[in-house]
């Protein structure tokens, strides 16, 4: 990996039986240092990362995975990170493709990475519904900056540091997708989408309930609409 | 001055009787004087359309209502949904502080941990906060 320093930020919620696996992956695959950050968990999500010597920022209540993200933004930038990777607790984002997705970030070609599904052909096949979703909110994103990007919803991604910036003061909370990645373009940050596979979740149930796969579609659109609208700063 | 119908008086006596429960949960720091301000107003705009049957009529006719009764509806229809409307705004900025505390507790909890102040989060059995 490149000399600039790395930290993983891993959100949490509820994740004790795929964080231990994770953590594991992480410490075999990579040097790069590792927070955990616990989203309200009420299992013994914090006691596992203890247990792998990693630092861990517990929320008292559950903020959202946006809002632990921000957590781990405002970290980095304490203790002098030049980038931050999300890196899901419950294995989906395989740590293999940690430095590919960091070099364009840690290179300067571009300030935010996107390990995205779809760039190259990968194994990746998704139920018809998200599916959809990815195609609406990809043209979205294209109408909105101008510029295709293929996986918005994607959750792997390195943020380098002037990102986290602005980050950790104006941040979707809930899901950092479509209206983030408008809200950074418009800002003239550059995003760039690097290849990577993704995996079927290890264990746990997903952030993304059936109330929340009715709520995500209207809240995206919206604030995407409403990034749109706001002046850029 | 025509003679008040009996509905009237009754929505008159009605918004007396709020204002001065509104004006009781202020005086007991149940209410905070800034959400109170609404409420006072909206009572006692009811009372007064209530007591003075020119203005309440007036009113209705220029709106286009048929029935004095409705506009009384009508405004407390707007009024509801304008409270309602503040209520949503202050919850949003109350749950946008809510995290920044929780966040910045967060922190503060790292913080003592780093130190060997504390050594476990007490939820780390389950249970929650």
């Amino acid at each position: 990996m490149s000399k600039a320093s790395v930290l993983v930020v891993v959100p949490a919620f509820n994740e004790e039986e795929s964080l231990a696996a994770t953590l594991d992956e992480l410490a075999r695959t990579t040097r790069a240092d590792v927070l955990v950050v616990d989203d309200g968990s009420r299992d013994h999500t914090s006691g596992i990362a203890r247990q792998h010597d990693v630092p861990v920022l517990r929320h008292a209540v559950n903020l959202g995975v946006g809002a632990a993200l921000q957590t781990g933004f405002r970290y980095a930038l304490e203790r002098g990170y030049d980038i931050a990777v999300q890196l899901d607790a419950d294995g989906q984002h395989d740590p293999a493709y940690l430095e590919s997705l960091v070099e364009p970030v840690a290179s300067g070609a571009a300030d935010v990475a996107i390990g995205s599904r779809y760039v190259a052909r990968t194994g990746y096949r998704a139920p018809r519904a998200r599916r959809l979703g990815m195609v609406v909110f990809s043209t979205i994103v294209r109408l909105g900056i101008g510029r295709r990007i293929a996986d918005t919803t994607s959750g792997f991604r390195a943020y380098g540091r002037a990102v986290m910036e602005v980050c950790q003061h104006d941040f979707p909370q809930d899901f950092p997708d479509a209206p983030l990645l408008i809200t950074l373009a418009r800002m003239g940050f550059r995003t760039c989408e690097v290849p990577v596979e993704m995996r079927e979740r290890g264990a746990g149930r997903s952030f993304y309930t059936l109330g929340k796969s009715l709520y995500y579609p209207y809240k995206n659109v919206l604030a995407s609409l409403m990034a749109l609208l706001r002046r850029s700063a | 001055m025509e003679f008040l119908s009996r509905t009237q008086i009754i929505l008159a006596l009605g918004a007396v009787g709020l204002a001065l429960f509104v004006l009781e949960l202020v005086r007991s720091r149940r209410l905070s004087e800034e959400y109170s301000l609404l409420w006072v107003v909206a009572s006692t705009a009811v009372a007064v359309l209530g007591f003075t049957t020119p203005l309440l009529r007036g009113i209705t006719r220029a709106l286009g209502i048929l029935y004095e009764t409705s506009t009384v509806f009508a405004l407390g229809l707007a009024f509801t949904t304008v409270m309602l409307l503040f209520n949503s705004v202050k919850l949003s900025r109350l749950s946008h502080e809510n995290r920044q505390l929780t966040r910045e507790l967060a922190f503060l909890r790292l913080a003592l941990e780093e130190q060997g102040a504390v050594t476990q989060t007490p939820s780390d059995g389950g249970g929650g906060a």
